[in-house]
């Protein structure tokens, strides 16, 4: 390797960033979702977030046969909950997700069988696959459970029983997370859009760098220009990298106007997403843009046509860019393995970001190093078979 | 100079697909012992019909792949063992000319040019002087998307020519060309040729007989990978003993060697 090398590396690098960024309507079917579908995901996420602290505000109860229970009305508007009357066909609208709250529904009786003190029962009606509706039920429980501690405290009253027997232990709630920290469980999504944009971002200029350099006829020519073909497979490697990360850069910097707009100020408070945030995943993505990068490139060079590539990457795609989602389906359970694997690890470190903690050495080195060896063994690989994908 | 010595290529294809079953390879022998010999300031046309061997060798000569025996060797320098060195001494238009749609004709060039090691100005100064030479002033700084065939043509060929090598190498290179392209190549290569034009090496592999009479003061006929006869268009006529020089071709070319079937 010699200064003559770099030049080389320089020279195509140079090209192929120049090439790319011609093709503006490929760049702007990238950009524009790119752009676009993580903050407007993440503002639909904070609509449905400020309408459950909208409901808990309103303190409203739904109930169908309030009239049954004169005493559990009492208690609710005691309360200062508001009860509305359920409408008569509430089993087939929360079905329908047309109601998006749970429904408390009183038996015939329930009066009578209360102050014979035959525990009567009360249906808490909810459909779990209504998300709003069941998201409510737990809400009501406590209420319900309020009252039955005060109707029980009041009959061991009046026998003169000590309430304290009621509670053997008494329990008090400390949260250790971070306000961030509980932000999180909304923000999973974040870095799942930041990973897909550098997979997009890196996959056309990747395939159009080899596999469509060979179907357009021009990887021969270029081979009969004297220079290494390492150096030309690293400077078209660079240039996939470079749009990759630029992709990823636009991507996450989209997500700091965006949340100026998020609609619940709780969320707004918790979500701290600024130029810091920004940096850092970026520098977490630079081994899954090189890697990646890099392996797309060894799948196409075997490929004769564009679309044969594609075809060939889209298992690849599709396995990083829904890697996130192990991590999502088992919340709080990270496995030291995580950080070992492209896209999980970049997930589980930007996860850690966005908690606010500080990452160590130890968790960042094996993305870096599994980056680092993709890239050497894909750019070998494809140096040795540019020739011979030339003389088939 | 090139200088071709004995050069033979045979490669494995696969014969025809049968489902569920092992495809047996075939050997085709592509390139048998062929020689040539092209000196400086000559246009060297190599003849043969489709399926002669003209394109495995000139790959061969342009370190696509190595061949099976023989050397090759342009000005001295061995193709096999010293590469870059070689190529650096090649003006190549291969078989694939494909251009970047996406550059202009200028961008093209120079591109090749700084990876034949000028420097910027240089190899803008050299695209400049090419498209005088192959009268592509109207095409220079447009993109290469919607070129015709001859604009394609054009611009690969400076491309090719882009660090005025001493030897240039053409494969078919009139291929879907109209008469007014064919011969305003001709012209330029003929001037390419001549002393003022560098006294360059041509080597031309062509199937098409007039182009070959009208430019080439030597030619080496393929056929069936080997090279069957050479020499100027009148001494193989008189090998052959015909007067028109589509007979002498056909003759050449297909009766004299129809025992050398593929293996």
């Amino acid at each position: 390797m010699n200064a003559d090398f770099f030049r080389n590396v320089g020279v195509v690098l140079v090209k192929e960033v120049i090439d790319a960024l011609r093709d503006r309507r490929t760049l702007l079917r990238l950009m524009v979702p790119a752009v676009l579908m993580g903050p407007l995901l993440l503002l639909a996420l904070s609509g449905l977030i400020s309408s459950l602290e909208e409901r808990a505000e309103k303190r409203e109860v739904m109930v169908a046969g309030m009239d049954h229970a004169p005493t559990l009305r009492n208690f609710l508007e005691r309360q200062t909950y508001t009860v509305k009357a359920a409408p008569p066909d509430y089993e087939a609208q929360l079905r329908k997700s047309t109601l998006l709250e749970p429904v408390l529904v009183i038996g015939v009786g329930f009066e009578a069988e209360l102050l014979a003190g035959e525990r009567p029962s009360i249906e808490l009606v909810s459909d779990s696959s209504n998300q709003r509706a069941s998201s409510g039920v737990s809400g009501l429980k406590r209420l319900l459970q309020g009252f039955n501690q005060e109707r029980a405290t009041l009959s061991l009253a009046l026998r003169g029983v000590s309430t304290d027997l009621l509670q053997a232990v008494s329990v008090d709630d400390r949260d250790l997370a971070s306000v961030q920290a509980r932000a999180t469980r909304i923000t999973v999504i974040i870095p799942m859009f930041i990973i897909m944009a550098v997979l997009y971002g890196a996959l056309t200029a990747a395939l159009d760098s080899t596999a469509g350099e060979r179907e357009r006829g021009s990887l021969e020519p270029l081979l009969t220009n004297p220079v290494q073909h390492l150096a030309l497979v690293l400077g078209k490697w660079f240039a996939v990298a470079t749009l990759g990360m630029a992709v990823a850069l636009i991507a996450s910097l989209s997500f700091i106007p965006a949340q100026w707009f998020l609609r619940s100020d709780s969320l707004q408070a918790m979500f701290q997403f600024g130029i810091p945030e920004v940096i850092a995943f970026l520098l977490l993505q630079l081994p899954l843009a090189a890697g990646l990068g890099a392996v797309l490139m060894a799948l196409a060079i075997r490929s004769k046509t564009f679309k044969e590539a594609q075809a060939g990457s889209g298992l690849i795609i599709t396995l990083v860019g829904l890697a996130p989602m192990v991590s999502m389906l088992n919340p709080g359970g990270d496995v030291p393995w995580y950080l070992w694997v492209p896209g999980l690890s970049q997930n589980t470190l930007m996860m850690l970001v966005l908690k606010g903690e500080t990452l160590t050495l130890a968790q960042v080195f094996p993305s870096v190093l599994v980056g680092a060896l993709l890239t050497l063994s894909c750019m070998l690989y494809v140096a040795h078979s540019m020739r011979s994908a030339v003389a088939r | 100079m090139i200088e071709i010595v004995n050069v033979s290529k045979q490669f494995a294809v696969s014969g025809p697909a049968k489902p569920f079953r092992r495809v047996p390879k075939q050997t085709i022998h592509a390139v048998r012992n062929v020689t040539l010999s092209a000196p400086n300031g000559r246009i060297t046309g190599l003849l043969g019909p489709n399926g002669a061997g003209k394109t495995t060798t000139l790959r061969m000569l342009g370190a696509l792949f190595q061949p099976d025996s023989g050397t090759i060797a342009v000005d001295g320098i061995a193709v096999a063992q010293e590469p870059r060195q070689a190529l650096a001494r090649m003006g190549i238009l291969g078989d694939a000319h494909g251009l970047y749609p996406r550059l202009t004709a200028r961008e093209n060039v120079v591109y090749f040019g700084r990876l034949q090691g000028m420097d910027s100005d240089t190899a803008h100064a050299r695209a400049q002087e090419l498209s005088r030479l192959l009268d592509m002033a109207s095409i220079l700084d447009r993109r290469a998307e919607g070129f015709s065939q001859g604009e394609r043509m054009k611009t690969a060929l400076a491309r090719a020519l882009v660090h005025d090598p001493a030897n240039i190498v053409l494969d078919e290179p009139t291929n879907g060309l109209d008469v007014l392209a064919t011969r305003a190549l001709r012209e330029a290569l003929r001037y390419l040729k001549s002393p003022e034009g560098g006294s360059k090496c041509i080597v031309f592999s062509t199937h098409i007989m007039p182009e070959v009479q009208q430019l080439c003061e030597h030619v080496v006929v393929m056929a069936q990978g080997r090279s069957v006869a050479e020499g100027t268009v009148e001494e193989l006529l008189a090998q052959t003993g015909q007067t028109q020089f589509e007979d002498a071709f056909v003759k050449l070319a297909f009766e004299a060697h129809d025992t050398g079937a593929t293996v």
